[in-house]
This record gives C-alpha cells, structure tokens and sequence, in this order.
C-alpha cells in the first residue's frame, strides 16, 4: 500500500467523522428541545471532535515527504 | 450569531468536508492542504463553539424553560391576572426581560451562578429523561431562595428603600438586605407560582410574548 493511499483513507475518515458530526449539530440547532443540547455535545462534539483529532494525528503520523528527506551522498570508494 | 447562520456554515463546511472525502488526491498541493486544515480543523471547531455557545444563550430563554412538559403550568403562572402573583406581575410588567424570565430569577447572580444554572439544567435533564419527574405542583427549589436574587434590582430602588411595610419595622429592612428574612417568607410576598393551588376563581392576562 502507497503512503498516498493511507493518508487519503484517513483523511475519509476524519472528514466523514467531522460530517456526521456537523449534521447532528445542525440538526441540534434546528431542535428546540432541551435534549438537543446534549446531544450536541455528547454525540455532534463527540464526533467533531474524533474527526479533528484523527485529521491532527494523520498530519503527524504521516510519512516525511520525499524532498525533507536527507539526501543520500553515495560514498565513493 | 443567529442561529440560521451557525446552521448555513455547519452545511457549507459539511459540503467541502464531502469533497476532501469524495476526492482526498486534492489534498497533494499546497491549495489541497489549506483547505483540508481548514475543513477538518478550523471550520468544525468554530462551528462546534458557535453552536453550543448559541445552545447556551437558548438555554436562558423562557421558551426553552417552558418547553419541558412538566413546566407548563409555572410558565402559565406568569400570565395571571392578579399583582399579587409575584412571577407573574414580574413578567407582566417587564420588571424581568420577558424572554428571559425563569432564567433572570432562578440564577444566582454569583461568581459562578450561571454555572450552577446550567449543571442544574443538566440535573433537570436527567430527571426529566431518565428519572422519575415530581408532579408540577411538587416541584421544589434546590435550597431555598435567596434574597440576593431579588436584591441584584431592588437594592437603591426607592420603592424597596422607603416602602411603607419595609420600613415599619426599623429592624426589617436589615434583616431582609442580610437575607436573614426572606422575601418571599408567610405574609410577604409569599404568592410566587403557587401551582396547584391556583384554585377557579383565578384570571389569566392573554399579552405578553
């Protein structure tokens, strides 16, 4: 599997957390219930939250790009 | 910010989070990677703060203190037609803002009174969903209620201050300000709500918001 292809399934991931999330924020929003709040905050923050901490760690636990990469200096003999 | 706003930016970030999902390849320029921060980071914590910030000024409305159920009949307590009804002259007359009518008496105006308004909020939550609601007329307040309360507009006012019955007594007034004698004690001004105790001959005033 390319370094590619796993960043790009973590970002889905991330994005469909965040997505689900913002839903259930809009839909809160738009409830005028006292629950809704909770909900908010307990499934909507929830998931937003999940979706913005896994985008933060796939940043951090990506591969280095190829240009950061020290270069390699073949040694003559 | 109104709410309609916070809604149409939770949409609009919900569409381009779809694309970053949809097409993740876009994410190899530089372009793709501002947007992608600002999809998956900046704009859900924005919006999450903004929408519970707007939760929670919704939160002291009188229309969501009055939505449960079970307090119906205070909410109709402050349409009665009699003065001696404390809530309702109160919100009959603006003395509280009518929109924020529950929420401007039963806060404590404390370093941390709004604080404790909202986690009672959350413990009439519990006991609304999950636990076993009292009937309206058995509703009782945590800790009995504090002139402070009362106190936060009426203090300096002239009609507190040299009112005939407050004066009569010159230990009174002291007492009241000291919250040793509280304001709402038998023979004062004792009629509050009094659900359940209305009886028929009481009137409702049909204005208000």
């Amino acid at each position: 599997m390319r370094p590619g292809d796993s960043m790009g399934r973590r970002l889905r991931i991330s994005g469909i957390l965040v997505i689900l999330g913002l839903l259930i924020e809009a839909v809160c929003l738009l409830w005028s219930r006292p629950i809704a709040f909770v909900v908010l905050v307990a499934f909507g923050g929830a998931l937003i939250g999940f979706g913005v901490l896994f985008f933060l760690y796939s940043l951090v636990s990506a591969p280095p790009h190829p240009a950061d990469s020290p270069a390699v200096i073949p040694i003559e003999k | 910010m109104p709410t309609i706003a916070i809604v149409i930016l939770i949409l609009f970030s919900a569409v381009l989070a779809g694309v970053i999902v949809v097409r993740p390849a876009i994410t190899a320029s530089s372009a793709g990677k501002i947007l992608a921060f600002g999809v998956l980071f900046f704009l859900p914590v924005f919006s999450l703060v903004a929408g519970m910030e707007n939760e929670m000024r919704r939160s002291e409305s009188t229309a969501f203190c009055l939505s449960c159920h079970i307090m119906e009949p205070y909410g109709k307590s402050l349409h009665i037609d009699d003065p001696a009804y404390l809530a309702g002259a109160h919100y009959q007359n603006h003395r509280v803002p009518a929109d924020e009518a529950c929420y401007t008496c039963h806060a404590d105006y404390a370093m941390f009174g709004t604080f404790r308004a909202k986690l009672g909020g959350l413990r009439h939550l519990y006991v609304y969903y999950l636990g076993t609601p009292p009937l309206p007329q058995d509703i009782k307040l945590y800790k009995p209620f504090n002139n402070r309360e009362c106190l936060h507009c009426h203090l300096g006012a002239r009609s507190f201050e040299q009112g005939a019955t407050h004066n009569a007594d010159p230990a009174t007034l002291p007492a009241i300000k000291a919250n040793t004698l509280s304001c709402i004690s038998s023979g004062c001004h004792d009629v509050v709500h009094n659900v359940g105790r209305w009886g028929d001959k009481v009137k409702f005033w049909d204005g208000g918001s």
